[in-house]
């Protein structure tokens, strides 16, 4: 016996780094900053706005801590908070394409993604890794089954992509968890991501004119961009010394480089849902959060971010090394 | 290459309890699982408790989209008859029930969605705005609907007329409607009742009506009320003579 199911409900030392509580600190004072700086620019907003930013507001207030806290409360919780997310992801998706029709392809990414955590909790990386191409085969194979090849490709198209996206690539996010110092990996991932957003919007509003890509997403200007990307990485960089600090990724170099990555990435998730949804003809994925839209709408920037910081991080440092792999399945002989 | 054609759920742009409330609400993998089980319970209650009998199984629909009416005189009614549909179908089916009843709150709207694949329809003053909804919902093909014509369970037992709604729904259109009749759900469970008695329910299934060459007008739904409540009286008669 291991101590890795002890490790999995472990939350006695949740605000034990300094950087979780240095993160913490940044959201409370956002949630506090919000409405004075709503209120102070109240007078230079536009009703519609200003009613937007409100509603906005407020479901944050909700959204914010209904992730968080069981991301922050043990590794187990987190897993499952973002295999949650991962589902209603992969639901708005499905529905919004017209793939949650199809119910075996469905059942299949859904079975997937449940998978990737399970795989997350047993600290099994070979299964982890091993899931994205196999998860991909067996949507190949079972959509030949009900013997109608038209429209094959579409549905093995979409159903791969949804769970490459949604399953694999956030998934990765879960398996951070893995490492005792993740809750300020995974926080420093998120509120970088929100930032970026928030940067681009401001940035864009302040100084932003050309439009880099008015197909895709008509609002979004190259001052946006590039005053997101200074920022981002500006931020990302410092909190990253903060996170790892010690460390092998504790040099400016690297530490500047994830925060290119988190903005860029960021960025490109955003453009990718942006693409989506002009494909398929919709505004929103969904309506389920208000002043949002979909969970998609929110999640979208950490599409891309998600894996490719990952990996970034793992070269340089690795998940939970020195804790003993595979705490289920080594039990069951497997 | 030709482009692919997207075909997003009717209700993706509904908030949650609306979604819960509205006609155009589509099922999912979740709901769907939770109707069939919900289905394999009832009918193992059914079968124990009420000695469900289906006479006519073979006049059952194949696929959708289709209407099956019935007589109502109990709350087990629409229990009864989803029933009766094989689960393949049974998952792709709504009874329509009534929105002052079983859609009142967040609560009752979820149960009845999640667990029934209900769709809810508000009999005070119903316009043909509401029916279209569930007009189009046949016509493309997206499931099949249970419904009680009478509009309101009978009080006494006895069958009463048919409301017009139903030919708004059907005139013109290739929705075969399938008549039901169903004998025992008022000794089980009649008005005012909570606690079913354990009376036999039989339901005797007619064969489906087609209305594709009837008019979409106000004669036209008139004659489809016409042959439906004969057809279902019809089954009445049946039952009554024990053939």
């Amino acid at each position: 016996m291991n101590g890795g199911i002890e490790y999995l409900f472990s939350f006695k030392d949740a605000f034990a780094q300094p950087a979780t509580r240095v993160f913490l600190w940044i959201i409370l004072g956002a949630f506090v900053a919000a409405p004075i700086v709503m209120l102070a620019l109240q007078g230079r907003m536009s009703e519609a706005t200003r009613r937007d930013a409100w509603v906005r507001y407020r479901t944050w207030l909700l959204i914010a801590p209904a992730f968080l806290a069981p991301v922050l409360f043990a590794p187990a919780t987190a897993i499952a908070a973002v295999a949650v997310v991962s589902i209603l992801c992969y639901r708005e998706f499905a529905r919004a394409t017209g793939l949650f029709r199809e119910r075996s392809l469905s059942a299949i990414v859904a079975a997937g993604i449940v998978l990737v955590a399970c795989a997350s909790l047993d600290h099994w990386y070979g299964l982890f890794a091993a899931l994205t191409p196999l998860t991909v085969i067996v949507i190949a194979a079972a959509a030949v089954l009900p013997d109608s090849p038209k429209g094959y490709l579409q549905r093995v198209s979409l159903a791969s992509v949804a769970f490459l996206l949604f399953g694999s690539g956030l998934g990765h996010l879960g398996y951070i968890a893995n490492d005792p110092g993740y809750r300020a990996i995974l926080l420093l991932i998120l509120v970088s991501v929100q930032l970026n957003d928030i940067f681009a919007y401001v940035c864009g509003k302040s100084f932003g004119r050309r439009k880099l890509f008015p197909h895709t997403s008509p609002g979004k200007t190259l001052g946006g961009h590039l005053g997101a990307l200074v920022l981002t990485t500006a931020f990302a960089a410092a909190m990253g010394h903060v996170v790892f600090e010690g460390t092998a990724l504790d040099r400016w170099p690297a530490l500047i480089a994830l925060g290119l990555i988190i903005s860029v990435g960021g960025q490109l998730g955003d453009l990718v849902l942006g693409s989506i949804k002009r494909d398929i003809g919709v505004k929103d994925m969904a309506a389920t959060l208000p002043g949002h839209g979909g969970f998609l709408d929110r999640m979208n920037s950490s599409l891309l971010v998600a894996p490719a910081v990952f990996h970034f991080v793992g070269y340089a440092l690795g998940y939970g090394l020195e804790r003993e792999p595979r705490v289920f399945s080594s039990l069951v002989g497997f | 290459m030709d482009k692919w054609t997207y075909k997003p759920a009717a209700d993706t742009q509904l908030q949650p309890l609306e979604r819960l409330q509205s006609t155009r609400r589509e099922a999912g993998l979740v709901s769907v699982g939770l109707h069939a089980v919900t289905t394999v319970g009832l009918r193992a209650y059914l079968g124990a408790y009420h000695r469900l009998r289906v006479i006519g199984r073979e006049n059952l629909p194949r696929q959708t989209p289709f209407v099956l009416i019935a007589n109502h005189e109990s709350m087990l009614d629409s229990l009864v008859l989803i029933s009766a549909l094989p689960l393949r179908l049974r998952i792709e089916t709504s009874p329509v029930a009534a929105g002052d009843v079983f859609f009142t709150n967040a609560v009752s709207s979820f149960l009845s969605a999640v667990f029934m694949n209900a769709l809810p329809i508000r009999r005070k003053g119903v316009t043909t705005h509401a029916l279209e909804d569930l007009r189009a919902r046949l016509v493309e093909g997206r499931g099949g609907l249970v419904l009680f014509p009478e509009g309101m369970r009978s009080r006494d037992g006895k069958m009463l007329p048919f409301k017009s709604g139903l030919g708004n729904l059907v005139a013109g259109a290739r929705i075969p409607v399938i008549p039901c009749f169903m004998d025992g759900p008022y000794r089980a469970l009649p008005f005012g009742c909570v606690v079913p008695r354990p009376a036999r329910i039989t339901v005797r299934i007619g064969a489906p009506l087609s209305f594709e060459a009837q008019p979409n007008t106000r004669e036209g739904w008139n004659e489809v009320v016409r042959a439906c409540e004969g057809a279902v009286r019809g089954l009445a008669g049946d039952a009554a003579r024990g053939g």
